[in-house]
């Protein structure tokens, strides 16, 4: 009988009964004797010529382990000899007296280290040393293999990192502050039979009262954007033209707004005081020592403002943008002021409520809305609720809510797109998981070259759970090191993705824990991701199967496999269709005749009254200058950047509908300046016309004017940005002239139709004017500038010259579409390059697979040639299928964004056709590497070995 | 010399096993000494003396064949190093010095 030495029988109580079974063979009956006999015989055997059990059960308990296997040995082959010797009962007792001679140190003490006789029980940390030591071997012999896969990961792992920092940034939106759970945002819902609009503001006595008079109320935060405003050091006398913005003093007590200098809480409660952010102290001072300091606004120069403390610098995701604050107190008092805020109705400020614990917005907005109509009577038709919206939706959800509460000069606060940002969630996880799956792809893909190993390994006795965990340490390695490159990168672009998304995200030692924490997910459930499916598929096989090298094919697999090259391949058709219509078109909106002339049209704000006062003068002085071809003064100009005013419009007498239009304040010399072609009738002629207008086409369509025949239309009432109101206080109508009619022109972004748009005098009851608009011609600009900066400095000495091209103004409407060609064309690469990883894992795979068969055609006589096309053939068919799909998507696609645009591009097919062919070249030159190399090889070197 | 680390039992288990070579294990060595001696001899004394000697460098030892006396189990045999034999030398050197030295005397008592 042979034992095999294995641990599996080196347990104590398996020794002895190993020894006695050893015993009743050797001394047995066979199998002539009684059943009864032979178990008597057994009894007595394992009684009475064994070695006490006892014994050896003692032994087993003190002795080493390592050592067991000698001693007990010793000691039985010691008492076979006693007992053959000296009789059983002697040599047993001899037994006893000789195991309790092993109590001694030497065989009690229990090795340190796993000695190396004794069959190492591996801990997980051996095994996963011996895991990382395997990986990188494999690793370091398939380089190919291994950056091919280290750049896949790396590059949806970068892709991941980014968008990850930019949606946490953009989830994370005004969150710093305490009790930001508990403020919400007043929005105003006013329906008129006119119009419906949303506005994110709240009357004066609203935000007032409600504290007041709603016990879950508990403060009220009230602020409003006046518009710009010279502000003015006196020490030094430098001046900026800011947003002034007026806050209430619960603006600091219900928002933590982080304090630099003096006190943060009750810094508005007092008149003519002021709150600058760190930023702006230092322009205005070139300190942020400034508390106790004065300052001075010119629309109220009689008061000397001290400012009170200084804020630090509003974090990037803060939908705050103030740079200073005027207390609102310092106003009161005022009758503009107090005119203003008599109104229940009206939408003059942005209100927050900060609610008591566990109020319900709901309830309390329903409470907003009972103290409204206790203390308002709407027009008939008209109805205002109120509504409350949570603070951290403010910035996300905010599409439809206007931004009301300020004046038509000051931009909106930015919000940002919901869509967008799912948009960006998907392709991250789209990125990454395709990542993982090329991954996959590669590594099951040499499964053949690994199988060996795997049966080597398996029939050497590793358990299936070590083979998992084997390739599981290689994906980790492989992610680890993927990732490692991925932060390097994800820091290299940070400075130019920033740029580009106007945020100041960074990924380095002092980035918030909860970006590093979905990092190392992302790590880890990567690496998990792309190692289990070869982990478990590898594992799985029987060592018999794997050592015979039998080759293993998957149908379902590979057809899995192709479908997702196909899939993959038809996004990046898509986005290559997408990229190119959507650089045609931007291209159309830059290079469109506007039916103006937009080159070279200098813009100069009228900043000031003084300068408002002597326009005419410093029109005449500009007109002079030699660079300076014509100058117009205007109240807007097309492809305007603020709100051009509208007004209704009829003919007098008419009893239809008053129809909407825009308006413009021009000059005798706007048509020459702009260039805008007059059709009909005459320009104007000087201050004799106040009273004209000349109109576009589409706005004497809208009144059936054909012929300019100073016939007399009807201006009832006029909007600013909000909702209408009469042109003139005692409610009259704005009565006009048609002087005039001129070819349509796009004064908005091409995306709108153009509208019905009155020219009028520039005197005239709505609008003020507010630009020089020059034509100049292109050398030394600089010195253009300075010239008229001398001139209107002449005027008022305060003046801050601001200036535009009106070019890059109108390019600015497409600036959004600009920066989503930019993105579409990094998808567009990204899906393309991930598309050619998951192409060239099948390319090798299917070389891999059918190298016998390549073999056999060329020792047939195929040429290399043909094997190559016959390899390609295959990936190429899949290639077009991937178009089949893409095209109707593309082109379903991108006519459903141009329909965005009123003037548009067609979509047309050599589009397709590029990139279709473009898709194919870039699939076979990724293929081909992979087939000429399997049509090159030694047929000898394929057919020999089975 | 590193005579002093060789304790007389070591001396004479190690001795045994160059006598019994290459056949020498455990079991071997303690009936040998038995016999010779005549005094019982404990495998367990045995086994420690050879394991420090291999621990010191002067036996080597490897696993032989399973035999069934053993139970199945393996006899670890020994054999003495150049290191062992040169020890076992040098202390037969001193004695047979001393004994060279005082024999003469010993015939002349009995003379």
């Amino acid at each position: 009988m042979i034992r095999l030495p294995s641990r599996k029988f080196k347990t104590a109580a398996a020794d002895g009964r190993q020894s006695a079974l050893f015993l009743e063979g050797q001394f047995a009956p066979t199998a002539a004797h009684s059943l009864i006999h032979s178990f008597t015989l057994s009894l007595f055997h394992s009684l009475l010529m064994t070695p006490p059990r006892l014994a050896d059960r003692l032994l087993t308990w003190f002795c080493a382990p390592h050592l067991r296997e000698d001693v007990l040995g010793d000691l039985h082959e010691r008492f076979a000899l006693r007992a053959a010797r000296e009789g059983v009962g002697r040599a047993r007792r001899q037994y006893w007296r000789d195991v309790l001679a092993y109590v001694r140190p030497e065989f009690i003490r229990r090795p340190e280290k796993p000695h190396i006789d004794d069959y190492p029980v591996p801990n997980q940390v051996l095994m996963f040393r011996n895991h990382v030591k395997i990986a990188l071997r494999s690793l370091k012999r398939h380089k190919v293999y291994t950056s091919l896969n280290v750049a896949g990961l790396a590059f949806g792992l970068t892709c991941f990192l980014l968008i990850g920092l930019y949606l946490f940034d953009e989830l994370t939106f005004d969150q710093q502050h305490s009790r930001q759970a508990r403020i919400y945002r007043a929005i105003q819902h006013k329906k008129t039979p006119a119009d419906e609009v949303t506005v994110a503001a709240s009357s004066y006595n609203i935000s007032e009262q409600a504290p007041r008079q709603i016990s879950e109320v508990e403060n009220t935060a009230r602020l409003v954007r006046l518009g710009r405003a010279n502000i003015t050091n006196p020490a030094n006398k430098h001046a900026f033209q800011e947003t002034v913005t007026l806050g209430n003093k619960g603006l600091l007590a219900v928002f933590d707004f982080e304090t630099l200098d003096g006190n943060g809480k009750a810094a508005l409660d007092e008149p003519n005081s002021v709150v600058m952010t760190e930023e702006f102290a230092q322009r205005l001072f070139q300190t942020s020592d400034v508390v106790g300091k004065t300052v001075f606004l010119d629309f109220i120069p009689d008061k000397a403002l001290k400012i009170t403390a200084v804020l630090k610098n509003h974090p990037r995701n803060s939908s705050f943008d103030f740079t200073y604050v005027l207390s609102e107190e310092t106003l009161k008092g005022l009758p503009r002021f107090e005119q203003q805020t008599a109104d229940w109705l009206s939408q003059s400020y942005q209100t927050f409520f900060l609610l008591k614990e566990q109020a319900d917005p709901v309830a309390t907005a329903n409470k907003i809305n009972t103290l409204l109509n206790a203390n308002a009577k709407p027009e008939a038709g008209t109805s205002v609720s109120y509504a409350l919206q949570p603070l951290a939706d403010m910035h996300l959800h905010s599409q439809h809510i206007t931004d009301g509460a300020r004046n038509g000069n000051v931009q909106s606060m930015a919000t940002g797109t919901l869509l967008y940002l799912r948009i960006f969630a998907i392709v991250a996880l789209f990125v990454l998981l395709i990542a993982c799956i090329n991954y996959m792809n590669l590594a099951t893909a040499r499964a053949a070259n690994r199988a060996k190993e795997i049966g080597v390994r398996k029939a050497s006795g590793a358990f299936r759970s070590h083979l998992i965990g084997q390739f599981l340490t290689e994906s980790l390695v492989v992610t680890v090191i993927a990732f490692v490159l991925a932060v390097l990168v994800v820091n290299l672009l940070l400075p130019a993705f920033n740029e580009f998304t106007n945020k100041a995200l960074s990924l380095g030692l002092r980035t918030d824990y909860r970006i590093w924490l979905l990092a190392v997910t992302a790590l880890v459930l990567t690496s998990l991701l792309s190692g289990s499916y070869p982990a478990l598929l590898l594992s799985r096989f029987s060592p018999l199967l794997l050592l015979k090298s039998v080759r293993f094919s998957n149908r379902r697999d590979l057809s899995l496999r192709k479908s997702l090259v196909v899939f993959q391949f038809a996004i990046s058709v898509v986005m290559m269709v997408a990229t190119i219509v959507l650089y045609r078109q931007v291209r159309y909106a830059n290079n469109k005749d506007l039916g103006f002339n937009k080159e070279l049209l200098l813009v100069v704000d009228i900043n000031s009254g003084k300068v408002r006062n002597g326009a005419a003068t410093i029109q005449a002085e500009f007109s002079k200058l030699p660079a300076v071809k014509q100058v117009s003064v205007t109240s807007r100009v097309p492809g305007e950047w603020k709100n051009i005013p509208l007004v209704k419009i009829k003919q007098d007498g008419s009893t239809q509908e008053p129809k909407t239009a825009y308006i413009l304040g021009v000059d005798e010399a706007f048509n020459k300046t702009f260039a805008v072609q007059l059709l009909k009738g005459r320009t104007f002629a000087g201050l004799s016309d106040s009273s004209s207008v000349i109109l576009n086409e589409t706005a004497a369509k809208a009144l059936n004017i054909n012929e300019p025949s100073d016939q007399l239309i009807d201006i009832p009432a006029m909007a600013f940005g909000g909702s209408f109101m009469p042109v003139y206080e005692t409610n009259q109508s704005f009565k006009a002239r048609v002087i005039g009619i001129v070819k349509d022109f796009h004064f908005q972004s091409i995306r709108e139709k153009i509208a019905p748009m009155v020219l009028a005098y520039q005197r005239n009851p709505v609008t003020n004017i507010d630009y020089f608009t020059s034509r100049i011609d292109g050398h030394d600009i600089p010195a253009t500038l300075a010239a008229m900066n001398h001139i209107m400095t002449g005027i008022d000495p305060d003046h801050l010259l601001e200036y535009h091209f009106l070019d890059d103004q109108l390019a600015l409407f497409y600036q959004e579409d600009q920066r989503r060609e930019t993105m579409l064309i990094w998808v567009s690469l990204a899906t393309i390059f991930i598309a050619c990883l998951g192409l060239f894992g099948l390319a090798t795979y299917a070389a891999e697979q059918r190298i016998k068969e390549i073999g056999v055609r060329k020792v047939l006589g195929a040429s290399t040639f043909s094997l190559t096309a016959l390899l390609s053939g295959d990936f190429l068919k899949l290639v077009l299928i991937a178009n089949a799909i893409a095209f109707p998507v593309a082109w379903w696609a991108t006519n459903k964004w141009l329909e965005e645009f009123a003037y548009h591009i067609e979509v047309e097919w050599w589009m397709f056709l590029v990139s279709g062919i473009a898709a194919i070249f870039i699939a076979l030159l990724t293929v081909s590497y992979q087939a000429i190399k399997a049509a090159t090889v030694n047929p000898v070197k394929s057919l020999k070995s089975e | 010399m590193r005579r002093s680390d060789l304790g007389e039992f070591e001396e004479v288990v190690l001795l045994t096993v160059a006598a019994l070579s290459p056949g020498a294990y455990s079991v071997a060595i303690a009936e040998e000494l038995e016999q010779e001696t005549g005094r019982p001899v404990s495998t367990g004394a045995v086994h420690a003396a050879l394991q420090r000697l291999e621990q010191k460098g002067y036996l080597r030892s490897e696993m032989g064949e399973a035999t069934a006396e053993r139970g199945g189990r393996r006899k670890r045999f020994f054999t003495v190093t150049a290191l062992g034999g040169r020890v076992l030398n040098e202390v037969h050197d001193v004695r047979t010095r001393l004994w060279d030295r005082i024999v003469p005397t010993i015939r002349l008592e009995w003379r």
